[in-house]
C-alpha cells in the first residue's frame, strides 16, 4: 500500500440556486483500504444572470448567494476501484428583494470509479454515478431552491496523461447524466410555452466536458480547469420570468484547484468563475476543505 | 476479498441499471378527458336566461334544408368521404375536441392566460413600459394577464359561450335536425352520438364565440387561435358528427352573439382600470381615514400598482353601488395590538415554515406564469362539469356563473384594496416563499376569488360542497403560509367572496335551468 494516497474532490458546479455535486473527474485513486474524508465549505454568488441569452441584473435579487457544507468520503476498494460519496447541506439567500431563502440537506451522491487502463503515464477511467434527493426541499422555487429533486444516473469517461518524473498532467472528461422527472407542489405549470396539467415535471438530461492541466506531487497538487455543462434540450427563462427546472441551463466555467496534504490531515481549495451561460447565474464560487486520511 | 469486490461491482451495476431505467422515463402523464353522451339533452335550454342577448331569438338562424333534400343528401355524401380513412393526426384531433367544445376552449383560454401572465420588465430608464394592445408581441407583451385581467377574459369567454349556446339550443329544438349518422347509417361517427339535434352545430357555435372573445383578449395569438378554430371545425367533419351546413350556421351564430357580448367589454370601464393618476388621491383619502403608512411597491425600481381603478369596472351579477356595499370593514390600525399579533404570526411562520405549509402555499400560489386563481377555479369547474357529463350548454352555464363570480370578486376585492391602501407584511421586513404581488394587502384576492368560487360551485354541485369549501379555506390560508397576507386579509376576503358568490347563485336560481 502506498504510504500517501491521494484524495478525490468533487467540484461544485453552481448553477442557479443549486449546488450540483459534480462527479469525480480526475485520474487519482485511493489505495486499497484507504479512506479520505473531505469536509468542505463552499460559497457561490452571482449578481448577473442569463435570462435565456440576455445577460442582466435584477434589483429585486441583488446578489444571490448559495452556501454549502459537504462531507465527502472516498474509499479505496482496490487500487483501481474507488467509491466516492457526498452529501451537502445547502442554504440560499439574496441581498435584495423579499424571496425567502431555502435551506436543507440536498442529494446523496455516489460514484464508482474504475481504472480501465494504465500504461506509460496514460490512463483511461470509467465512472458510474447516481444521486438521490435526501431532503424534501421545494425544487421549483427558483432561484431560491437548493436543488432539483431529480434522481440521477451518470456515466463518465476520463482520459489522462501524467508525466511520471515531473507530475505534470492533463486530464479530459465527458459525462452524460440521466435525470428523472420530478414532482411539483402545484398540479399545473407552464413550460415549453404550454400548460401541463399535472404535478410531474420532465427535467432534461445533461452532459458536461472538462479539461484540466496541473501538477500532482506526493504532497501537493495545483490545477487549472475549464468545464462546459449543458442540458440536452429544455426551454428557456422567458422575459422577466423566473427560472424553472425545465430550462436548458448551460455554463462554461474556468477555475483553479489546489491541494496540500503533507500527511493524514490536508487542505484543499477551489475557485471557479462562469464565463458564459444560458438560464444560469454568472457565478463566482470558491470552496475550502479539510481532508482526513485513514486506513480501514 | 476478490469475490466480495466482484459482488460489490455486480451490485453496483444492477443498482445503476435499475436507477437508469427510472431516470430515463421522461413521459408526463396528464389526465385524459374523454367524450361522452351528456346525462341530459337539456332540451329546454333555449329558454334559459341569457346575459347579453335580449332573447334566444335575437340573432336569427335560417331554417335548414330538410334531411330528404338533395342538398342535405349531398352534404351527407361529402361527410361520409371526409370521415373515412382518418390519419393518426385527424383521429387525435377528433379525440381532443371530443372532450368538449366548452371544455377545450376554456382550457385554451387558461393556457393563454398563463402564457401572458408575466409583469413587464423595467427598461434602461428604470420605467415599466405599459403593454400596448396595438403591438401585442413587443416587449412587454400585451396583455399582462394578471388575476383581474384573466378573471375578465374568462368571464367574457364563458358568457359568450353560454349566450351563444342558449340561442343554439333554441334553434336546435326548433328545427330538430338529427345527427348525420342517424339519417345515414353508413356514416360512422367517431364520437358518441346523443339525441341533441345538430343544427346549428354547438361545436361551431362555441369555436366562433370563443375565437371572437379570445382574439380581443389576446390579440397577439390570432394565428394560434385560428389554427385551433380550423382544427376544431374540421374535427367535426372527420368525426362524422356535423355536416357543412351545421357548422356554417353555428359559426355565424357564434360570431354574432360574441360580437354582442364584446360590445359590453368595450364599455365596461376596463379602459380606465389602470388609471395611475388616481392613486395619489386614493392614498390621501386612506390617510384621512387614519391609515398611518400607505402601501408602497416593494419592487425596485418602484412599480406602479396593478390596475388601481379595476374596482370601478362594471360587475356582472350586481351594480356598482353594490360593490361599495360589499366593501370590507376597515382593517386593524397599524399600531393596534391586533395588527401586531397578526404580523407576529407571520414572523413565526417565516422562522419555522413547515414543509406542509410550504406545499399549501405553493399549490395555491397561482402567481406569475400561471393562469391565476380565477383560472384555477375555472379549471376545477370545467373538470367537475365534465365529470358530471354535462351537455355543452350546461357546462357553459356552470362556467358563466363561476366566471362572472370571479370577475365580480376581482372588482369587489380591488375596490377594497385601493380604498384602504393597506401595506403588505413585506413593508415590515417579512420575506415570501411564493413571490409578492404588486398591490395593497387588504383584502386577499385569493381568498375573495376562492370564497366566491366555492360558494357558486357548492350550489351547482351540492354533493361536493364540502370539498369546495375546504379548498377555498386552504387557498385562503395559503397566503398566510406564503407570508404575503395577514390572517385578517384572508378571513375577511373569504367572507366577501362568499357574499359575491351569492349574487351569482341568485341569478342561477332564476335563469330557468334549475340544478
Amino acid at each position: 500500500m502506498k504510504k500517501i494516497t491521494n484524495c478525490i474532490l468533487v467540484s461544485l458546479l453552481l448553477l442557479v440556486g443549486k449546488a450540483m455535486a459534480q462527479m469525480p473527474h480526475d485520474a487519482i485513486y485511493m489505495g486499497k483500504g484507504a479512506v479520505c474524508v473531505a469536509t468542505m465549505y463552499g460559497k457561490s454568488t452571482w449578481s448577473d444572470y442569463w435570462e435565456n441569452s440576455l445577460k442582466r441584473s435584477n434589483f429585486n435579487i441583488g446578489t444571490h448567494t448559495t452556501q454549502n457544507i459537504m462531507v465527502m468520503p472516498a474509499i479505496g476498494i482496490t487500487n483501481r476501484l474507488n467509491v466516492i460519496l457526498s452529501l451537502p447541506y445547502v442554504w440560499t439567500q439574496t441581498s435584495a428583494g423579499n424571496l425567502l431563502g431555502q435551506k436543507g440537506f440536498q442529494d446523496l451522491s455516489g460514484w464508482l470509479k474504475y481504472r480501465v487502463l494504465n500504461t506509460h503515464g496514460f490512463s483511461l477511467h470509467a465512472v458510474a454515478g447516481a444521486s438521490l434527493p435526501i431532503g424534501n426541499y421545494v425544487p421549483d422555487f427558483m432561484p431560491m431552491s437548493i436543488g432539483l429533486q431529480c434522481r440521477t444516473v451518470s456515466g463518465r469517461l476520463i482520459a489522462s496523461y501524467k508525466h511520471p518524473q515531473t507530475g505534470l498532467y492533463a486530464t479530459a472528461h465527458g459525462t452524460y447524466m440521466w435525470r428523472s422527472n420530478i414532482k411539483s407542489d402545484r398540479d399545473a405549470y407552464q413550460a415549453d410555452d404550454r400548460v401541463y396539467n399535472t404535478d410531474e415535471i420532465s427535467v432534461p438530461n445533461a452532459y458536461d466536458m472538462g479539461l484540466r492541466l496541473g501538477i500532482l506531487r506526493k504532497k501537493w497538487q495545483t490545477e487549472l480547469w475549464a468545464e462546459r455543462t449543458s442540458c440536452t434540450h429544455g426551454d428557456y427563462i422567458r422575459r422577466h420570468d423566473m427560472p424553472f427546472p425545465t430550462n436548458n441551463m448551460q455554463a462554461t466555467t474556468v477555475g483553479w484547484y489546489g491541494k496540500f496534504q503533507p500527511n493524514k490531515i490536508g487542505v484543499n481549495a477551489r475557485v471557479g468563475y462562469v464565463t458564459d451561460g444560458r438560464n444560469v447565474g454568472q457565478s463566482t464560487s470558491y470552496s475550502v476543505g479539510v481532508l482526513y486520511l485513514f486506513k480501514l | 476479498m476478490k469475490t466480495s469486490i466482484n459482488q460489490i461491482k455486480r451490485a453496483g451495476w444492477v443498482l445503476g441499471l435499475a436507477t437508469l431505467l427510472v431516470a430515463c422515463d421522461k413521459t408526463i402523464d396528464e389526465p385524459q378527458r374523454d367524450s361522452y353522451v351528456p346525462v341530459s339533452t337539456d332540451e329546454k335550454a333555449g329558454t334559459w336566461k341569457t346575459y347579453q342577448l335580449s332573447s334566444a331569438t335575437e340573432i336569427p338562424v335560417a331554417e335548414p334544408k330538410a334531411v330528404s333534400s338533395p342538398e342535405y343528401i349531398a352534404e351527407l355524401a361529402s361527410l361520409k368521404k371526409q370521415s373515412a380513412n382518418l390519419t393518426k393526426e385527424q383521429r387525435e384531433a377528433v379525440e381532443y375536441w371530443g372532450a368538449g367544445a366548452v371544455y377545450r376552449w376554456n382550457e385554451i383560454a387558461r393556457e393563454l392566460s398563463a402564457r401572458y401572465n408575466i409583469p413587464p420588465a423595467y427598461n434602461a430608464e428604470g420605467k415599466y413600459p405599459v403593454p400596448d394592445a396595438a403591438n401585442p408581441l413587443a416587449d412587454p407583451k400585451f396583455p399582462f394577464a394578471n388575476p383581474p385581467y384573466t378573471s375578465r377574459a374568462l368571464a367574457y369567454l364563458s358568457v359568450a359561450q353560454y349566450d351563444a349556446l342558449v340561442a343554439a339550443w333554441n334553434y336546435k329544438y326548433q328545427f330538430k335536425r338529427p345527427a348525420p349518422s342517424r339519417t345515414d347509417a353508413t356514416i360512422k361517427a367517431a364520437l358518441p352520438v346523443s339525441d341533441i339535434p345538430t343544427y346549428p352545430s354547438e361545436d361551431a357555435v362555441v369555436a366562433a364565440a370563443s375565437f371572437t372573445v379570445l382574439k380581443a383578449m389576446f390579440p397577439g395569438e390570432v394565428p394560434f387561435l385560428e389554427a385551433k378554430m380550423k382544427q376544431h371545425r374540421e374535427s367535426r367533419l372527420w368525426a362524422g358528427m356535423n355536416v357543412e351546413s351545421d357548422l356554417l350556421a353555428g359559426a355565424d351564430l357564434g360570431n354574432a352573439v360574441a360580437a354582442k357580448v364584446m360590445a359590453r367589454a368595450k364599455t365596461d370601464g376596463m379602459g380606465a382600470a389602470n388609471n395611475q393618476t388616481l392613486t395619489a388621491g386614493m392614498i390621501a383619502k386612506a390617510k384621512e381615514r387614519g391609515l398611518r403608512e400607505a402601501w408602497v411597491s416593494q419592487e425596485l425600481p418602484v412599480r406602479p400598482p396593478m390596475l388601481p381603478n379595476y374596482g370601478a369596472v362594471l360587475p356582472w351579477n350586481f351594480d356598482l353601488a353594490t360593490v361599495v356595499a360589499l366593501r370590507a370593514v376597515p382593517p386593524p390600525a397599524l399600531d393596534s395590538e391586533e395588527f401586531k399579533q397578526n404580523l407576529e404570526e407571520l414572523r413565526k411562520i417565516q422562522k419555522n415554515q413547515t414543509r406542509e405549509q410550504a406545499r399549501i402555499a405553493n399549490y395555491w400560489s397561482d402567481g406569475a406564469g400561471s393562469y391565476t386563481p380565477p383560472g384555477h377555479w375555472h379549471r376545477t369547474a370545467a373538470n367537475v362539469s365534465h365529470e358530471a357529463r354535462h351537455s355543452e350548454v350546461r357546462m357553459a352555464r356552470t362556467l358563466a356563473l363561476l366566471g362572472t363570480s370571479q370577475m365580480d370578486a376581482a372588482i369587489v376585492c380591488w375596490d377594497t384594496k385601493y380604498y384602504y391602501y393597506y401595506p403588505r407584511p413585506q413593508q415590515f421586513g417579512v420575506k415570501t416563499s411564493v413571490g409578492l404581488p404588486n398591490f395593497p394587502s387588504y383584502t386577499s384576492g385569493h381568498s375573495t376569488f376562492s370564497g366566491a368560487a366555492a360558494t357558486v360551485l357548492a350550489y351547482l354541485f351540492p354533493d361536493q360542497a364540502e370539498t369546495f369549501q375546504k379548498q377555498a379555506e386552504e387557498a385562503s390560508v395559503s397566503r398566510i403560509y406564503g407570508l404575503i397576507h395577514y390572517r385578517f386579509d384572508c378571513e375577511v376576503g373569504l367572507k366577501a367572496g362568499e357574499e359575491v358568490g351569492k349574487y351569482a347563485i341568485a341569478r342561477a336560481r332564476a335563469d330557468g335551468a334549475t340544478l
